[in-house]
């Protein structure tokens, strides 16, 4: 048997015993013999590897301060000392009538700064916008945005006031003709927080927290179901759990890991 | 009387004045969101894709325009957003360009206007993601926030870190996946769902297509399905360590098919409705697994 011939068969058979050609071959052929000695090793070391690895707590402590330093986890500023010296000399350059002035004017502008932030009217109000914008304009948009003048809106959009509708709107009265079973008591908070818009826009440090959080709730579904599986060695129905916790788990640091080099 | 005239007087004027300083001041430190709108004509079945890498919430709804509106209120000169078009695609991303660890700080919320038949692919980290009346593929993704579907289409894919979903009146195909998010469909006729999540609870409140496939696996959460007596459905569930709660069972038949009878123990369950054309596979590793008969 040509060496070519048996290196085809052991990619094709792998190490399973050998015809008996190749067993003459291999007696024979050094080169041969070196090349199974290894895979044999290879082979071998790789039935040693543990099922899964998981990843070292370094991981997670450089992870944990790669986010911090990115800003991606809540940590407490130092004080500006700048900032406090300069407090600390003004009053020393007012009198006292003129900070009394400053206090009112002070109590106006914050006033003022509440009302443009407050009021959505004003923001759209401050960005003009053209002719064709106020053209689609959709129910759900302040009618401030309207310049006077500009054409009525052409086709009103199939699903008007969306947001409005949604404010107001209870979650379970979108079911009308399924009447809730007790059990939908469960439901009912789920999708609370989407109905109102103004508890919708989330932070970073939202998106952190539930990914840590997740991670730790698939960490704890992997050790329950190893721990069944230790028990039960059979269970296919565990088995197929535990596999997709660690695909979850995959998924989820990935994520993590993606999210942390997006953010540089 | 004359002195303290003017002492009133002196103290009014600079009452005032301190406080023009201080309003254009604040309007200075405080400026307001920024607010885009831009039009992208379309000719045929446009595909929007957003990648929303801050925060934000994203909400579509349709119109018959052959056109696309994008509307973005984001944090001024925290975020850049980017709009591209290339043919019938419109491309849109949202990048934050400061690291913020003041919530709201960074963020940008989108309002998309599309026309009716629209591919989509929205991504998102935290705030809701809501489509409505929208007849296409989509693609939706988020960490923490939900997803709220209403009257939408086509292959339906959803996933989540921490989201729920909420699909009502869909048709088509949906596939759920989640950790700790839950996944709610109601008034649906979908001709195949698959549902998974690891805590979160699956409930499916619609119609069984015939020769449709609902699979519905929550690892620690409830998964629950509610049926019609004229449906014509198969349904197999089994819990590992919960419990399969059948409060319909005078309903269902324990087997049509001749090959699960062994199984129907307290943790798991086959019954047949109707002739059993669809198959309906429920599956949790410790929570309970409930089976309803719509009123």
């Amino acid at each position: 048997m040509p060496c070519k011939d048996f290196e085809a068969l052991l990619e094709q058979d792998g190490l399973d015993p050998l015809p008996l050609a190749a067993r003459s071959h291999l007696a024979e052929c050094s080169a041969c013999r070196n090349l199974f000695a290894d895979l044999s090793v290879i082979v071998s070391s790789t039935r040693e590897f543990p099922a899964e690895v998981d990843p070292p707590e370094r991981l997670w402590v450089s992870l944990r301060a790669q986010m911090a330093a990115e800003g991606l986890i809540k940590q407490s500023a130092p004080a500006s000392t700048e900032k406090a010296a300069w407090w600390q000399a003004l009053p020393s350059l007012l009198t006292p009538r003129v900070l009394a002035s400053a206090g009112v004017g002070l109590a106006l502008a914050f006033a003022a700064f509440l009302a443009v932030h407050k009021n959505p009217a004003s923001v759209t109000k401050t960005s003009p916008p053209a002719p064709a914008v106020a053209r689609v304009q959709t129910p759900a948009q302040p009618a401030a945005a309207q310049q006077p003048g500009s054409p009525a809106p052409l086709a009103p959009a199939p699903a008007p006031q969306m947001v409005t509708k949604r404010r107001s709107t209870p979650a379970t009265s979108a079911t009308p003709n399924f009447k809730p079973a007790p059990s939908a008591d469960v439901y009912g908070g789920m999708l609370a927080g989407s109905q109102d818009p103004q508890n919708l826009a989330g932070t970073s440090v939202e998106a952190d927290a539930s990914l840590r959080q997740n991670l730790r709730i698939i960490n704890e579904v992997i050790a329950e179901c190893q721990s069944h599986l230790k028990k039960h060695p059979n269970d296919a129905l565990a088995r197929e759990y535990l596999a997709s916790a660690y695909q979850q788990k995959a998924q989820l640091v990935a994520a993590i890991l993606d999210s942390g080099r997006s953010e540089q | 009387m004359i002195p303290h005239l003017e002492i009133n007087h002196r103290t009014v004027l600079s009452a005032v004045g301190t406080t023009i300083l201080f309003c254009v001041a604040a309007s200075a430190v405080a400026a307001p969101p920024d607010h885009k709108e831009q039009h992208f004509a379309v000719k045929g079945r446009p595909t929007v894709v957003l990648q929303n890498i801050v925060d934000g919430r994203i909400e579509v709804k349709s119109s018959k325009n052959p056109e696309v509106v994008v509307i973005s209120t984001s944090s001024p000169e925290k975020v850049a957003i980017d709009l591209e078009q290339a043919g019938d695609r419109i491309d849109i991303s949202a990048t934050g360009l400061v690291n913020s660890m003041q919530p709201h700080e960074v963020e940008a919320d989108f309002i998309l206007t599309v026309p009716e038949a629209t591919e989509l692919q929205l991504k998102t980290q935290t705030g809701l993601i809501y489509v409505e009346q929208v007849n296409g593929d989509m693609q939706l993704e988020s960490v923490a926030g939900d997803v709220n579907l209403k009257e939408v289409s086509g292959y339906i894919i959803v996933k989540t870190t921490g989201g729920s979903l909420k699909c009502t009146q869909c048709t088509g195909k949906l596939d759920f996946a989640s950790i700790g998010g839950g996944a709610q469909v109601l008034q649906s006729s979908l001709m195949r769902i698959n549902l998974m999540t690891a805590t979160g609870n699956l409930l499916y409140d619609g119609e069984f297509v015939r020769t449709g496939i609902y699979s519905m696996k929550s690892t620690k959460g409830s998964v629950e399905v509610r049926f019609s007596p004229t449906d014509s459905l198969d349904v197999d569930a089994r819990s590992l360590t919960g419990t399969v709660d059948n409060q319909a069972s005078e309903f269902l038949r324990p087997d049509a098919h001749g090959a699960h009878h062994s199984r129907n123990r307290g943790n798991s369950f086959f019954g047949t409705v109707g002739q059993g054309l669809a198959k309906v596979e429920l599956s949790s590793y410790s929570g309970t697994i409930r089976i309803l008969k719509r009123p």
